[in-house]
């Protein structure tokens, strides 16, 4: 599929989105259905979900679309460039989601202060004592802020 | 059209207590913080306080909010007129002039000029949702649930057709947020898409969700950036020229005026809102100027049309969702969420039987636009540093402020992860430019919609010619595909009128 001057690009990381979407809304539509068949159960539902992919089948082909060919050096370093920023993004959001599970076992104060620094580090800071300072001020702000605000206890290990 | 028994309630419920007042300050310090980082919408700044309003009465709770909002509101004109980076997408149009004047050395009374154009512009919005909210109550009231169904489709459908470059990833966005709204037990009793999760039976929490996906999305996907500002030089503030730009703004009331009224009117439509109405209101203003071809090297009265558009704007946005429940935007889909965190269901009902709080919102509105004068005059002088922020520490801990409160609405894990879920779905679809305003709304009118159409079901037995007997719904119906139209036209005017504003500007 490919000529002299553009080339057939898939966005891959578009049509995974899609596809995530069309696996959630047929997966809940599929559950909808094995709850009841009524008509106060589908309604809303049913119409929406199919729906949903008449409108996911229309923005498929925007996933495919004809890009101009660049030189191979800038490609490639625009690829490198977009990949790292890319795995920066990737690792700070797994940092949150571990800081998010692990809130209630490892403490509020622990979980805060390591997450804190680690995504300091990840944002781009070097200066590791700067870094273990920021965090652990930001940590007893928050934890004592928040214990003032709200009336729910949070689990804590040292403060 | 103005219930003085009411008013005269809402005085009394402002004066019997301070609480009321308290969270004033310090919500337009917030907003006007948030506003001025650019890539931090006001939205975001509402979804990160909105778990500590959980905390007080209602109306404190809902003065707050609107602080934040008047305070972003202008909040985001500071990076604009200094950096060229508008802070909110409704200041678009206030970088065309107010740039310009920054680099002529004219920054303090730039400065100056579109504060005194929010303060104004934000007062007279509220003078007209004043004298308009008891009448158009009066005629929603009579809306049933077939004609609540038609408002909240006609709400989703301009979301979702308007937000974003492509109409179809819109409407995608709108029906998925609406699915996902509907997660849980239905009206009817029936347990769908829970995956056997116990706290998704009441479906899924949405503030944190609204959070992960308005905050925490925009901040993963600000991480590659080091700093919001880079350049430092020459941004000196003068308490004296910004006062001269106040007085400055005053001298032009026409174009004030045109812009509130361009600012309520716009403001008022869901899904259209401030960011259209500062550059209609620019544009309008261009053309009625004498000396119009000056607009885009530096023209005082560009930054006024802006920005007495876009603060008008929230006047307008708050009347419909006072008036139907129906959100805006994101912003008054926060403060609709914070009415049902405070157990209160916006629309018709709720302006009918407490009109005196909802005018006590409007006071208190007066109040929070005369305060932003003088604490945007401080604020606009401590700017400068406010702006260079680095996003290395902002990053992690605007996300460690969100997971808190995600945690303080239930005391659960359920919110923290929910905010780290729709975090990373925010981010995808922020990347591959879907509007995630859509689906926020979506979320949030995915139970009434659901509500509303069992009802009418119900009532109608399935008979299709229950329509005829509602003749309000058939004429909202109309009005939508009307209103769809016009919308798409104003979309498309949009496209032209920046297209033409950046190739002049260029030329210039």
């Amino acid at each position: 599929m490919k000529d002299r001057k553009t080339r057939r690009a898939v966005d891959w990381g578009h049509l995974a989105l899609l596809l995530l979407i069309c696996g959630v809304v047929t997966a809940y539509l599929l559950d909808a259905r094995a709850t009841s068949l009524k008509v106060n159960n589908l309604l809303l539902v049913e119409p929406a979900a199919i729906l949903a992919l008449i409108l996911a089948a229309a923005v498929l082909p925007q996933c495919f679309r004809r890009k101009p060919e660049e030189a191979g050096g800038e490609a490639e370093a625009a690829a490198q460039e977009s990949w790292r920023q890319l795995g920066k993004v990737a690792a700070l959001a797994a940092a949150f989601g571990a800081f998010a599970l692990s809130l209630e076992t490892v403490g509020f104060d622990v979980a805060t202060f390591v997450f804190t620094a680690f995504g300091i580090y990840i944002c781009g800071e070097r200066k590791l004592w700067l870094i273990a300072l920021f965090s652990a001020v930001f940590t007893v702000g928050i934890v004592y802020g928040y214990q003032l605000l709200v009336p729910y206890p949070f689990p804590l290990r040292v403060l | 059209m103005l219930d003085f028994s009411a008013v005269g309630d809402a005085l009394t419920l402002l004066s019997s207590s301070y609480i009321a007042w308290i969270y004033l300050i310090p919500g337009l310090l917030i907003g006007l913080f948030f506003g001025a980082m650019p890539g931090i919408s006001i939205t975001m700044a509402m979804a990160i306080f909105l778990p500590l309003t959980l905390y007080m009465d209602f109306l404190p709770a809902i003065i707050f909010l609107t602080s934040i909002y008047t305070g972003a509101g202008f909040g985001g004109s500071v990076p604009a007129v200094l950096m060229n980076i508008p802070g909110t997408s409704s200041a678009v149009a206030t970088t065309f002039d107010g740039y310009p004047m920054a680099r002529q050395g004219r920054h303090n009374q730039a400065l100056g000029v579109a504060l005194a154009a929010s303060v104004i512009g934000t007062l007279s919005s509220y003078i007209l949702l004043l004298f308009l909210i008891a009448p158009v109550s009066a005629v929603v009231l009579k809306m049933g649930p077939l004609e609540m169904f038609a408002i909240a489709v006609w709400g989703m459908l301009l979301l979702g057709s308007l937000a974003g470059n492509s109409v179809w990833r819109g409407l995608l966005a709108g029906v998925f947020g609406v699915l996902l709204g509907t997660i849980g037990m239905n009206t009817a009793g029936y347990v769908r898409g829970t995956m056997g999760v116990p706290w998704l039976l009441d479906g899924i929490p949405t503030i944190p969700a609204m959070m992960g996906l308005l905050a925490a999305s925009q901040l993963l996907n600000l991480i590659n950036t080091h700093y919001l500002i880079e350049d430092e030089a020459d941004r000196k503030i003068s308490f004296a020229r910004i006062l001269d730009g106040v007085k400055l703004a005053f001298t032009y009331p026409t174009i004030i005026f045109r812009g509130a009224t361009i600012g309520v009117i716009v403001g008022a439509i869901p899904g259209v809102g401030s960011s259209i109405s500062n550059l209609i209101s620019y544009s309008e203003t261009k053309r009625n100027a004498p000396d119009g071809d000056t607009f885009g090297q530096g023209n005082p009265k560009g930054v006024i049309a802006a920005e007495a558009a876009n603060s008008s704007s929230e006047g307008g946005a708050m009347a419909t969702m006072l008036a139907l429940g129906i959100p805006g935007g994101g912003a008054t889909a926060i403060l609709l969420a914070a009415f049902a965190m405070h157990n209160i269901v916006g629309g018709p009902s709720f302006i009918a039987n407490n009109k005196d709080v909802v005018y006590a919102i409007i006071f208190s509105n007066f109040a929070q636009a005369i305060l932003l004068l003088f604490v945007g005059l401080g604020f606009v002088y401590l700017a400068s540093a406010v702006v260079r922020v680095p996003l290395r520490f902002l990053i992690p801990s605007v996300l460690v402020v969100s997971t808190f409160g995600s945690y303080a609405i239930e005391g659960a894990l359920s919110g923290p992860i929910t905010l780290v879920v729709f975090a990373v779905i925010g981010w995808a679809m922020v990347r591959y430019q879907y509007p995630v305003a859509a689906v926020v709304v979506g979320l949030l009118l995915g139970s009434l919609l659901e509500q509303n159409l069992i009802r009418t079901w119900q009532i109608s037995r399935g008979d299709l010619g229950y329509l005829v007997e509602r003749p309000g719904a058939v004429l909202i119906f109309a009005l939508m595909f009307l209103s769809i139209g016009l919308t798409a036209f104003s979309r498309w005017r949009r496209r032209r009128l920046l297209s033409a504003l950046t190739t002049e500007e260029i030329g210039s």
